[in-house]
C-alpha cells in the first residue's frame, strides 16, 4: 500500500491550487458578493481542461481519472465552493453521457462539455420529489419520432448556461422515469432567477420550467425506463465531485482557523499557546485527514466502477462523511476565531456559509445513511 | 531555433518545514526553480514564434526523470538528462562541466538559456561557467529577449537601469523572474509530458572530467536584526520618526 501521489498527480493538484491562488482568489469575495463567475475565469478553468478532467480524450476529456479529478477539485474548492460546485454538477451530469450515452450522443455532447464550451446540468430533483424517483411528476409523451415533456425541476445547477440537461421524465410507454438529453434553451425550457441561497456563491441553482418541449427520441438515454440506474449511478459520481468540493471547504476552514491561532494574541502570546484552541486545532487535523483519504480513494474507485451497488455505498458513505465533517471543522474554526469569525470582514464567515450546504445538496445526509445501511445489511 | 534551456532541480521551497532553524528536508516533493521556469517560458515563446524546438537539459540524481515532466508539461519538446547521485550536491563548476560537455552532444543550439540563479543555493554562476567553456558570448539580467536574424536584441535590467545589447547567437543568456509569467500546464499537458522523447545519460557515459567539489551548507539562516524600539506618543511624533528613519517623505 503506497499513499504518494505521482509526479502527474502532484503536477495536477499544483496546477489547480496555483490557477485558484493566482486567478481565482482575487475575485472570490466578489463571486460570493454578486453570486456570478466571471468569464475570464471560465475561459481559464476550460483552456486547463478543468472541464473534463476524469473524460476519455476521444470526448474531448483530458484523460485525468477521477483520481486527478479529486486533487483538482480540493484545490478549486479550497478558494471557491461556488466554483467547484459548478464543476461538480458539470461533471455529474457528464458521467452520465459518458456511462449511459451511445456514440452519437457522446460525441455530440460530450465533447463540448469537456472543452468547456457549454456547461452541463442534470435535473432530476422537482418541487415534490425530496430524493424519490416515485414522486416524479415531470411528463415524456411519445409523439411519432419525438417526445413532448411537460413539468417543473428545482434547485438546478448551471441551468443558466448553454449545454445539455440530463432530464428525468417518467415516460408513457414505460411508465418509469427515463433520462433525456435536453439543449438548454429549447424552445419550451425556460428558467427562474437563481435561487438566493446562504452561500456556494457563483454556484447557482435555479429551477427549470419545460412545456412542451419536443426532444428526439435519439436523445432518450440508455432506453426508456432507464432513469432510475442513470440517477443511482450519475449520482454515485457526482458524490465524489460534492465531497472533493466540501473537503476543499474543509482545507481553508483549517487553514484559516490555524493561521488566526498564531497570529491572534492574547496577553503578549499567540491563542495557539493555549490548550483549548490546541485541542481544537487536533481536531480539525484529524478530520481532514480522515477526510482527505476517504475522499482521494472515492476518486481511486470511480475510476474503476465494478458493481454500481458497491460503488454507490462507497460514494454515499464518503459524502456523507466528508461533507459533515466540513462543516465540522469550519465550526471549529470560526470557534478558534470567536466573535470575530462572525464578521463578513474574515473569511471563515464565508467558508461558514459554503461548508453549511454541503451535507443538504445531491441527497440530505441522513438518506445517505440510509443508502448505506441499506446497502450493509444486503451484503 | 533550437534552444536549450538548463533547469536544476530543487526541494519545493513552499513545503520546507523549519525546526530548531534547519529545513527539513525529508519527503518534501522535488521541483524547478522558480527562475529556471522563466527561461523555460522564454524558450517556448521564441519557439512558438519561430519554429524550432526546446530542450530542457537536467542534471541530478535519478529522481529528475521525474521531475522534468514539469517541464514538459509546461511547453518543451524534448529532455536531456544526465544522472548521478553525485551531481545532488555538485559546486557550480562541476555542474556547468557536465553541461556544457552535455550542450555539446546536442545538434547546435542557437540559443542557452538558464535562470539568473537556482531556486536554492542562488550561485548565479553556471550559465557564465558553460559560455566560458563553450567559448560562446553571455547576456545576463536578461529581461527580453528578441531575435532579429542570426542575433538576439537583450534587454538587461540593472540596478540603476536598462541597457539594451545585441549578440551574435548561439549565445547563452540568463533571464531574470520578471521577463514573463511562466505558464500553467493543463491537464492534458501534465498526462503527456511522460510520453515526450527523453535522452537519458548516465555521468560516465558522458565522458568528462567534471570534477568532485561538493557544496556542503553548514548554516543559511537571515542576519538577525535588532528591533530599534522606538516609541511615540502621537501621530505627529510617528510619522517624524518615520520621516528620520527614511520610511516616508523620500
Amino acid at each position: 500500500m503506497d499513499f504518494n501521489l505521482s509526479k502527474e498527480q502532484l503536477l495536477i493538484q499544483r496546477m489547480a491550487r496555483d490557477f485558484a491562488e493566482k486567478y481565482i482568489e482575487p475575485v472570490a469575495e466578489q463571486i460570493d458578493r454578486e453570486n456570478k463567475i466571471p468569464d475570464d475565469i471560465l475561459e481559464g478553468l476550460a483552456e486547463l481542461d478543468l472541464f473534463g478532467i476524469p473524460f476519455p480524450e476521444e470526448y474531448g476529456g483530458a484523460g485525468g481519472g477521477y483520481d486527478g479529478y479529486v486533487l483538482a477539485m480540493e484545490q478549486i474548492g479550497r478558494v471557491s465552493g461556488g466554483i467547484a460546485m459548478t464543476l461538480s454538477a458539470h461533471s455529474l451530469g457528464l458521467s452520465a453521457i459518458s456511462v449511459f450515452g451511445n456514440e452519437e450522443q457522446k460525441q455530440k455532447y460530450m465533447v463540448p462539455g469537456c472543452k468547456g464550451k457549454h456547461i452541463v446540468s442534470f435535473a432530476f430533483t422537482e418541487p415534490g420529489t425530496g430524493s424519490d424517483p416515485k414522486q416524479i411528476t415531470t411528463t415524456a409523451v411519445k409523439d411519432g419520432d419525438h417526445y413532448i415533456i411537460n413539468g417543473t425541476k428545482r434547485f438546478i445547477s448551471n441551468a443558466n448556461w448553454p449545454g445539455a440537461i440530463i432530464l428525468f421524465a417518467r415516460d408513457d410507454e414505460s411508465g418509469k422515469p427515463s433520462g433525456f438529453i435536453i439543449d438548454k434553451g429549447c424552445e419550451g425550457y425556460s428558467i427562474s432567477e437563481p435561487w438566493d441561497k446562504m452561500g456556494m456563491h457563483g454556484g447557482m441553482l435555479l429551477d427549470v420550467y419545460l412545456k412542451d418541449v419536443r426532444v428526439p427520441a435519439e436523445n432518450l438515454l440508455a432506453g426508456p425506463g432507464m432513469g432510475y440506474p442513470i440517477l443511482q449511478l450519475g449520482i454515485s459520481f457526482g458524490k465524489v465531485g460534492v465531497s472533493s468540493t466540501a473537503l476543499g471547504g474543509m482545507l481553508a476552514a483549517y487553514e484559516e482557523g490555524l493561521k488566526y491561532a498564531k497570529e491572534k494574541m492574547h496577553r503578549d502570546k499567540p491563542i495557539s499557546r493555549f490548550q483549548s484552541v490546541q485541542l481544537k486545532i487536533a481536531d480539525m487535523a484529524i478530520k481532514y485527514e480522515a477526510a482527505r483519504w476517504l475522499t482521494y480513494r472515492l476518486g481511486y474507485l470511480a475510476n474503476n466502477v465494478k458493481d454500481p451497488r458497491q460503488f454507490a455505498k462507497e460514494a454515499a458513505l464518503t459524502k456523507t462523511f466528508v461533507c459533515e465533517t466540513a462543516f465540522e471543522v469550519t465550526r471549529l474554526a470560526m470557534d478558534i476565531h470567536g466573535s470575530y469569525g462572525l464578521m463578513n470582514d474574515y473569511k471563515i464567515s464565508r467558508l461558514y456559509r459554503d461548508t453549511i450546504i454541503g451535507p443538504q445538496i445531491e441527497g440530505v445526509a441522513d438518506m445517505q445513511k440510509m443508502i448505506v445501511a441499506g446497502l450493509t445489511l444486503a451484503d | 531555433m533550437n534552444i536549450v534551456v538548463a533547469m536544476k532541480q530543487i526541494p519545493d521551497l513552499q513545503q520546507i518545514r523549519i525546526r530548531n532553524r534547519q529545513p527539513i528536508l525529508d519527503d518534501v516533493p522535488l521541483t524547478l526553480g522558480n527562475i529556471d521556469k522563466n527561461g523555460l517560458e522564454a524558450g517556448v515563446n521564441l519557439r512558438d514564434e519561430l519554429g524550432g524546438k526546446v530542450t530542457v537539459l537536467l542534471a541530478g540524481n535519478e529522481n529528475i526523470e521525474d521531475t522534468v515532466k514539469e517541464a514538459l508539461a509546461a511547453g518543451a519538446d524534448e529532455a536531456f538528462l544526465v544522472i548521478d547521485d553525485s551531481l545532488d550536491r555538485a559546486e557550480s563548476s562541476v555542474i556547468a562541466n557536465v553541461l556544457a560537455a552535455s550542450i555539446k552532444q546536442m545538434e547546435e543550439p542557437s540559443l542557452i538559456l538558464f535562470g539568473e540563479g537556482s531556486g536554492d543555493n542562488y550561485s548565479g554562476q553556471v550559465g557564465s561557467r558553460v559560455a566560458e567553456i563553450l567559448n560562446l558570448p553571455q547576456v545576463s539580467f536578461a529581461s527580453s529577449i528578441e531575435i532579429k536574424g542570426n542575433q538576439a536584441v537583450v534587454t538587461r535590467s540593472l540596478e540603476d537601469g536598462e541597457e539594451i545589447v545585441q549578440v551574435d547567437l548561439p549565445a547563452v543568456i540568463a533571464v531574470l523572474a520578471d521577463i514573463n509569467e511562466p505558464r500553467i500546464p493543463s491537464v492534458t499537458q501534465i498526462l503527456k509530458a511522460g510520453k515526450k522523447p527523453k535522452e537519458v545519460l548516465e555521468l560516465d557515459e558522458l565522458e568528462v572530467e567534471a570534477g568532485k567539489a561538493m557544496v556542503i551548507t553548514t548554516s543559511n539562516l537571515a542576519p538577525e536584526t535588532e528591533r530599534k524600539r522606538v516609541v511615540v506618543k502621537s501621530v505627529d511624533e510617528l510619522i517624524q520618526a518615520l520621516t528620520t528613519e527614511g520610511y516616508v517623505g523620500r
